[in-house]
């Protein structure tokens, strides 16, 4: 599959050879992936690919094997003001004793290094985040009270408040209303609006061509990568899930496994 | 620590007297309850953090596996000569350490991927206590170490074991053979030796001072070689112990509550923002080793755990703020150990004598019991904090039993309520409305006992939602207006999640 190369000072994200094994055992083999400054990206493939393990191998949470990874040219401990993370929902206990804007604020604790406490400064940035995820009333609000969409949605406002220039989303539709479905896809797009680099963990076949403009097949291997119109092919979706998918119809993916 | 104590003690003598000073901390109860809170302070916090990360039995083994830091580098320093001091800075090291050392070793077997967190934790803390253990019975015989302190501690004897520091007449006092007051007697010097009595010709004789010697101010006081009374402060060790350990406690958690926070609810966010999670970790640890060892001698290495989870699990049930868990559990844990003192004695929270509900027992049942009550310290507070504790489950006003249960029994009766408006509101006006609005008969489409369709009948009749005409319930305008509020509030839920708080 040829993948139009750009320009290397133009890459927001520049993975070059990265193993990650557990026990050995290879999670992601041997990848190179090249993600373009401004692209909306949906890393896709069955369960088990590596696609969460990509993002924490990226963002230094666990030892690679091998590989090196650059965001724009410089190695996550000179980048990190550039990065914002979304975790996957469920890698944090809900029942935490904190407010929703508390959470929210914790995104800012990277700029304000150790020691210094959040202020009205960064209250205001925080409720500004809410705002745009649409949940400035819950601002007070336990986080054990909230369902499971607004915590995806307070999540997303903690990675907002970092005013970063690359995001990485582990499974931000995972198990998530329409209207929480419907304010991701909002942000995602004034993201992108905005120049910003969003790569996101996504299960949802049926959506990636309508809302992402690049995609990364994945399945140990980087299957492909590239333009959504250029990789979202039968062929290659064949080829990352091993035959579970049907057919493409029309653009639309009939049946999808994984 | 003497320099410390003795800065503490002037700081003190600026408001009382020096004898008010000696006889406050000269009461058991005073330097117990002291400690005690001082204990109770140090947990509380150090456990908030360790209850929310789920590592609250951890506390329990590092209080176990301190032992083996202290006997460890109990004896180095007896190796190297110096003297085995149970305050020597180098125990606390050792104990640190070996904290430290739990955690590496419980997470060592659990990364392996074979053994499961709690079983890991299982294998290593006895495992380090064993050690420990056959180290003392076979290296150390003179450590003070007997069943009952390792259990429940000393908390009651704190009073006795002092420094003293002396404030006026501190003249160290040296006496030398040639002092006034030597006691000079004449010895045999070869006696023994040659088997002959000391009335011998052959007998030679030196000179023996019997009471030479350096004599601290106290001691040369109380051997009545003074002729004024030094002026004394006596002060509990333990306190001064317990007050370094609140200080970097305190300390620690303050200057780290924001780090704390994160690392405690996202440690991957934590890494990822360029914060240090493992180095607070194990800071944390380190601390909660060294409480664990300043509290060894005062409750023993079993009950110390109490201290570390108690307070903070009853506080969890109070506040859905991390800043009030770490104002309540501190709180909590010192009225557990004020309190605690006076249950020892016999009274519940200072006011309900023991005896007489021990009495009443007797009465009901003819038990034998007996009604003196004098009991161990730190159980006691212990017995205090738990106490508060199912006091604050059943009570709490938000997620207590009690409140619990009286919100589900209000949805369970709004349910109800909203089944049968909704059933008359479907019902009212079409042909079948005389047999299905038949509150003499209402009870049988639902399937519900009469006397809970009664129920509910009278309640919406009281709330003015329904009325009954010749038989029939028609809903009045109200009960017509709150279906329909009640239809759009569950057409809106069904797109937005519910954001009731009343829903846990």
């Amino acid at each position: 599959m040829p993948i139009a190369m750009p320009e290397p000072g133009q890459l927001a994200l520049a993975i070059d050879d990265l193993t990650v094994a557990y026990d050995q055992k290879p999670a992601l083999w041997d990848i190179d992936l090249e993600v373009p400054k401004g692209a909306l990206m949906a890393i896709v493939g069955p369960n088990g690919a590596g696609k969460s393990t990509l993002i924490k191998a990226a963002l230094n949470l666990i030892p690679r094997a091998a590989g090196s990874v650059l965001f724009h040219g410089q190695p996550y401990e000179a980048a990190r003001h550039l990065v914002g993370y979304v975790p996957q929902r469920g890698s944090v206990d809900w029942d935490f004793p904190t407010s929703v804007l508390d959470v929210v604020t914790m995104g800012l604790y990277g700029k304000l290094g150790w020691l210094r406490r959040p202020g009205r400064r960064e209250r205001a940035k925080a409720l500004a985040a809410l705002e745009q995820v649409d949940l400035v009333e819950l601002a007070g609000r336990q986080i054990s009270q909230l369902s499971g969409g607004q915590q995806q949605r307070t999540f997303l406002a903690r990675a907002l408040v970092q005013d970063a220039q690359i995001y990485f989303m582990d499974e931000p539709f995972a198990a998530v209303d329409a209207i929480t479905e419907a304010a991701i896809v909002n942000i995602l797009r004034e993201l992108n609006k905005r120049g910003r680099t969003v790569l996101v963990v996504h299960h949802d076949l049926q959506t990636v061509p309508e809302y992402f403009d690049w995609l990364t097949l994945l399945n140990v291997e980087v299957v492909a990568s590239g333009r959504t119109c250029q990789v979202f092919t039968l062929d290659n979706l064949q080829k990352t899930y091993g035959g579970r998918v049907a057919s493409l119809h029309g653009g639309q993916v009939l049946a999808a496994g994984g | 620590m003497m320099g410390l104590e003795r800065a503490l003690i002037e700081m003190l003598l600026q408001f009382v007297t020096r004898d008010e000073l000696n006889a406050f901390l000269r009461s058991p109860q005073h330097t117990a309850t002291l400690v005690g809170c001082l204990i109770a302070v140090c947990g509380a916090l150090l456990g908030t953090f360790l209850l929310l990360r789920g590592l609250s039995l951890t506390s329990d083994a590092i209080s176990h596996t301190v032992l083996l830091g202290i006997v460890i580098a109990f004896m180095l320093m007896t190796g190297a000569g110096l003297e085995g001091d149970t305050s020597s800075p180098w125990l606390i090291v050792g104990a640190a350490a070996a904290g430290v050392g739990t955690v590496l070793l419980t997470e060592a077997l659990h990364r392996s991927g074979l053994v499961r967190q709690d079983a890991a934790l299982g294998l290593a803390f006895p495992l380090l206590f064993a050690i420990a253990v056959i180290l003392v019975s076979r290296f150390v015989d003179d450590v003070h170490l007997d069943d009952d302190a390792v259990l429940v501690g000393e908390i009651g004897l704190a009073w006795a074991n002092t420094n003293s520091h002396c404030f006026e007449h501190c003249g160290v006092l040296r006496i030398t053979p040639e002092h006034p007051a030597a006691q000079q007697t004449r010895q045999c010097a070869n006696c023994r030796e040659l088997g002959i009595s000391p009335r011998d010709e052959r007998a030679e004789f030196k000179e023996v001072c019997g009471n030479c010697g350096v004599y601290s101010p106290a001691q040369a006081w109380s051997a009545g070689l003074l002729d004024e009374a030094p002026t004394l402060v006596f002060f509990p060790k333990s306190i001064t112990v317990m007050l370094v350990m609140t200080a970097l406690t305190v300390g620690f958690v303050a200057v780290f509550y924001k780090e704390l926070k994160l690392t405690t609810f996202d440690a991957a966010l934590a890494k990822s923002l360029g914060f240090r999670p493992a180095a607070l970790t194990y800071t944390l640890m380190v601390l909660v080793s060294l409480v664990a060892v300043g509290a060894f001698d005062a409750v023993g290495s079993i009950l110390v755990i109490a201290f570390f989870i108690i307070p903070p699990a009853a506080a969890y049930l109070l506040t859905d703020r991390l800043s009030g868990m770490l104002l309540l559990s501190p709180i909590i844990g010192g009225a557990g150990a004020f309190f605690g003192y006076d249950l020892a004695r016999g009274l519940l929270f200072g006011i309900f004598p023991v005896a007489e509900g021990i009495a009443a027992l007797n009465a009901i049942f003819g038990l034998q019991l007996r009604e003196a009550w004098d009991s161990s310290i730190s159980a006691s507070v212990v017995l205090t904090m738990f106490v508060i504790f199912v006091l604050v489950w059943i009570l709490s006003p938000r997620y207590g039993l009690l409140a619990s249960a009286i919100r589900r029994a209000n949805s369970r009766r709004r349910f109800e309520d909203q089944v049968v408006l909704a059933h008359i509101h479907n019902h009212q006006g079409t042909p079948s409305h005389a047999i299905e609005l038949q509150a003499a008969t209402l009870h049988l489409h639902f399937r519900w006992t009469p006397q809970k369709m009664s129920r509910v009948l009278m309640r919406l009749r009281a709330l003015g939602f329904l009325s009954l005409e010749a038989g029939s319930a028609i809903l009045t305008q109200r009960g017509d207006a709150h279906v329909h509020a009640f239809r759009k509030h569950m057409l809106v839920a069904h797109n937005i999640p519910d954001i009731d708080p009343t829903q846990p």
